[in-house]
């Protein structure tokens, strides 16, 4: 019995008892049931099972901590209003939040941060990480790290203009559709119906062989294949405001639709908005992380995760991790965007399911 | 009961429709290609005797509505055509291909839709509880994640660093059953990843929201034991979202397939898509394109008629 493990379960067992004299009931079912497992983890797997499960353990901390001070950081700087918001987010939509600032922060200020150009050669092919390059190099020589950040620009900037683009056909149209109703509203409808009949990977790949991979044709397939959920929410969500009696008087003023939408529905429709267009963002961030991935989105030199994990992907079967990092950067966000619009959602339904 | 099989034949019907819609944009969406299929594919090089030829070959002389007509019946007997690449004929490639995905993605289905209800109903049951926190946010990680970021993780940790499984599934006609379930276990791992996560949150959204009704705490409340609430009160109704959650995922499960194929060099469909978009092989793509979608409508079709035979309140729509 090494050091290591006595340590382990002395702190698992010390913590444990405490959670359980301060009356912590899930925290205490939690780490005791961690002290179970790691029993039979510790017979069957060694040490090692037990060193890999303390590091999980102190990484999960260490992102709560972060999260926590993160959203303390939040409230003290934000006006009145908004820090009685914020107090009321968990830590998962706290970390989110933090993970999307961390983002935001590589993509803009990519050519600073990045020690190296994304298509600058600067030494041998799948070279290992030295102090020069911090995750090696890729299959032509180019340093990994430096292109992880301005894949930050590339990958998210594609994602987040695809994205808009969508958001701004579908709610429009979703509008539109509420307000004139009639002819309009069923042809929008059918045609959103037809488009969401196709699944999306294949459809992007049908326009993208007939039209070739270029910058605009993905950003305008990618928005004509989501627009239609946008559509539908946008609709949803303004027909049932369209019905109000507010909406009645504003029309027999004489109001325009254009007055109508702007001024009476948008203004109550923003938040199932916004909290939408997180989830589009993820779906339509995964799907051209797919299509990248396939060869047929971001095309090279320009840094692109998606793209990087294909190039990159030989180093696997040498048990290497460095081409799943992109990958890994493309989940994280998409989980990060998750957590955050799960709370939003949770805030604004007023679901307080039981 | 003629009500419902009215009702029933009017969603097949409009489900039909629908695949005939596409089938139209599948076919007409090549047409917009600028210039034509013969001057995309013999590129900026070729002389105007070749293109002719060719246009000739694949008789583009005549009206589009003329050659939609035949692709489409020709496609209705499962003739798609001849590659353009290949010289092949695109249904013989297709052929062994589409059985091979239909096994990975059925092997998928029959492993992750029990697994996925029994969890989706556990959850539920559990609900805020630590436990179902850890799930919810497992669940959530897992549905955030590309597929081939999951599928080259499994590669990592079950191929190469501990060699428990093949990690590319290279198939052969002579295998046996289970030589054939181990060499495609890790691709279908990678499936179930991700339908799983889909499908326990669904149910679990379903089961709650079924909980919450009145007549259920009616049942409880009158002291019925908590069993005899899940399984004579609840569960009668819990039939038609579960059912309705299975058939969007296993449609969920067709296109997740493309990509699952690459990453283990899969010899299915979705492999031979991808490959013939990059070589612009327009009939394997437009086949290919077509029996997905074709897959997809009929499995979203098979979740409103389960909903409606097993949800009587469907059946008088207001």
């Amino acid at each position: 019995m090494s050091n290591f493990v006595i340590l382990y379960y002395t702190a698992l067992i010390g913590a444990s008892c405490l959670a359980a004299y301060y009356k912590q009931r899930s925290v205490f079912m939690l780490i005791f049931s961690l002290t179970l497992v790691s029993f039979v983890l510790g017979i069957i797997g060694g040490a090692g099972a037990l060193r890999f499960v303390a590091t999980s353990a102190f990484v999960l901390a260490l992102a709560a901590g972060t999260s926590y001070a993160f959203r303390e950081f939040l409230i003290l700087i934000s006006k009145p209003g908004l820090a009685k918001e914020l107090r009321t987010a968990p830590l998962t939509a706290a970390f989110g939040m933090f993970v999307i600032f961390t983002y935001a922060i590589a993509g803009i200020f990519a050519p600073w941060i990045a020690p190296h150009g994304e298509a600058e050669i600067i030494g041998q092919a799948f070279a290992p990480a030295d102090e020069n390059m911090l995750l090696g190099a890729d299959q032509l020589g180019r340093d990994m790290f430096s292109r992880i950040i301005y894949g930050a620009r590339n990958s998210v900037g594609l994602a987040l203009v695809a994205t808009l683009l969508a958001f701004l056909m579908g709610a429009t149209a979703g509008l539109l559709a509420a307000v004139k109703g009639g002819w309009f509203d069923q042809l929008m409808g059918r045609t959103a119906d037809v488009i969401m009949s196709i699944p999306s990977l294949i459809f992007a790949l049908l326009i993208l062989s007939i039209f070739g991979t270029g910058l605009q044709v993905i950003v305008i397939v990618v928005a004509v294949i989501y627009s239609p959920r946008v559509f539908r929410l946008t609709r949803a969500v303004a027909g049932n405001i369209v019905v109000m009696d507010y909406i009645e008087a504003a029309k027999l003023r004489g109001e325009k639709d254009w007055y109508l939408i702007r001024k009476e529905i948008l203004p109550n429709a923003t938040a199932p908005l916004i909290a939408e267009f997180g989830l589009e963002f993820c779906f339509v961030f995964l799907l051209i992380a797919g299509l990248s991935f396939l060869g047929l989105g971001i095309q090279p030199p320009t840094a692109d995760w998606g793209s990087m994990v294909r190039e990159n992907a030989t180093l696997i079967s040498f048990g290497d991790i460095t081409p799943l990092i992109p990958a890994a950067a493309i989940a994280l966000l998409t989980v990060a965007i998750n957590f955050v619009v799960d709370w939003m959602l949770f805030r604004t339904s007023g679901l307080k399911e039981q | 009961m003629g009500d419902l099989t009215r009702l029933v034949f009017k969603r097949l019907g409009l489900g039909l429709l629908t695949i005939l819609v596409v089938s139209v944009l599948i076919f007409f969406a090549v047409e917009l290609l600028p210039g034509d299929i013969a001057e995309a594919v013999l590129g900026q090089g070729a002389t105007e005797e070749t293109v002719a030829a060719m246009r000739e070959q694949l008789g583009l002389d005549r009206p589009a509505p003329v050659r939609y007509l035949e692709w489409l019946g020709g496609a209705a007997t499962g003739d798609f055509g001849v590659s353009l690449v290949s010289g092949e004929r695109v249904s013989e490639a297709i052929s062994d291909r589409f059985v091979n995905t239909l096994f990975l993605a059925s092997y998928a289905a029959v492993i992750a839709v029990p697994i996925s209800i029994m969890l989706g109903v556990f959850t539920a049951l559990y609900r805020n509880t630590i436990f179902d926190r850890v799930a919810n946010v497992m669940t959530l990680t897992t549905i955030s994640s590309p597929e081939f970021f999951l599928g080259y993780i499994l590669i990592l940790f079950l191929a190469v660093r501990t060699t428990m499984f093949p990690a590319i599934s290279s198939l052969s006609g002579d295998m046996s059953l289970l030589d054939l379930l181990e060499r495609t276990f890790l691709p279908m791992l990678t499936l179930v990843l991700v339908v799983t996560a889909h499908m326990m949150r669904m149910t679990r959204a379903a089961i709650i929201n079924l909980l919450a009704s009145p007549y259920i705490e009616m049942a409880r409340l009158k002291g019925t034991p908590p069993w005899k609430v899940i399984v004579k009160h609840a569960l009668p109704n819990a039939w038609a979202p579960i059912i309705n959650v299975v058939a969007l995922n296993l449609a969920y499960l067709i296109t997740g397939v493309v990509l699952v194929e690459v990453v283990f060099v899969y010899p299915g469909i979705g492999q031979l898509l991808v490959d013939a978009v990059a070589k612009r092989d327009f009939p394997i793509v437009q086949a290919c394109c077509m029996i997905f979608a074709a897959t997809f409508i009929l499995l979203n079709l098979a979740a409103d008629v389960g909903a409606i035979l097993t949800n009587p309140r469907l059946r008088h729509p207001k």
